[in-house]
């Protein structure tokens, strides 16, 4: 388990057998996404290609954070992965629903349901 | 807060949006406002701000971008003003939600989400200056 630690935003990742699990607290802005794309991006290259990114704790989310999500959502799709979300609070989910990405990422209400996904 | 007008000013650069997200927490408790309604504030002003500061200039120059916000029985109303080229988000292409984001505008997705989050939005050129005003209800909480 690592704790990646930041002013606005904390990622937290996890394993589950050969799934990641992020837990995102705090926000993920213009400032925080970049770092959130880099360690996603070493989880892909240390072998990772399924993930699920919990919200539970996460109390804001704005398009650049949508952007790095649809990003990976591709890669994973590419190395024949997948991406799950869970756990979102009513009004971020609405900003995923906006923004057209229920369509085609799976979110879920919670991280045992998205488990069950894979 | 009854009419009275609060203005921050933000400097063109993203590391700005702390400063934004600060102020609107103490917008929050003076105005006893729902986490959901300033989320959805700081949203719309970050989207505008983002494209602002990524988009807005041609020079290398430190740009000043003022925001204006007052209460009107409930209703917010959110000023934006800089001095950038002029960009209206207001007809900003919709983006296409059907194909993949690489092929969408640049900054169109954020004024999607600003668009479908404020209740109004009007759009001015002032001389030099992008005008932006932004309305929101607020709900009792």
């Amino acid at each position: 388990m690592h704790v990646l630690g930041g002013e606005e935003m904390e990622i937290i990742e996890k394993r589950q057998d050969d799934i990641s699990i992020f837990k995102l607290n705090g926000r993920l802005d213009s400032n925080t996404s970049p770092r959130f794309e880099e360690k996603i991006l070493e989880a892909i290259k240390n072998g990772s290609n399924k993930m699920i990114i919990d919200f539970e704790a996460l109390d804001y989310v704005s398009s650049a954070g949508l952007r790095v999500i649809n990003k990976t959502t591709k890669q994973l799709k590419h190395i024949e992965g997948m991406l799950i979300l869970c756990s979102m609070q009513d009004y971020i989910k609405e900003v995923f629903t906006i923004a057209g990405f229920d369509s085609f990422l799976p979110i879920v209400s919670t991280c045992d349901e998205a488990l069950m996904k894979f | 807060m009854n009419e009275g007008k609060i203005s921050f000013e933000f400097r063109s650069n993203l590391s700005e949006l702390d400063k934004l997200h600060r102020n609107l927490e103490e917008l929050r408790k003076s105005l006893g406002m729902s986490k959901k309604a300033i989320f959805q504030i700081n949203l719309a002003i970050e989207e505008v701000l983002s494209n602002i500061i990524l988009y807005g200039y041609t020079d290398k120059a430190e740009h000043l971008i003022k925001i204006t916000i007052w209460d009107q029985n409930r209703t917010l109303n959110i000023r934006i003003e800089d001095d950038g080229i002029p960009f209206n988000p207001v007809e900003a292409k919709v983006p296409d939600l059907e194909c993949s984001l690489e092929e969408r505008q640049i900054g169109g997705l954020g004024c999607h989400i600003m668009r479908s989050l404020m209740d109004d939005i009007v759009y001015k050129r002032r001389g030099n200056k992008n005008v932006l005003t932004m309305k929101k209800t607020i709900e009792d909480t």
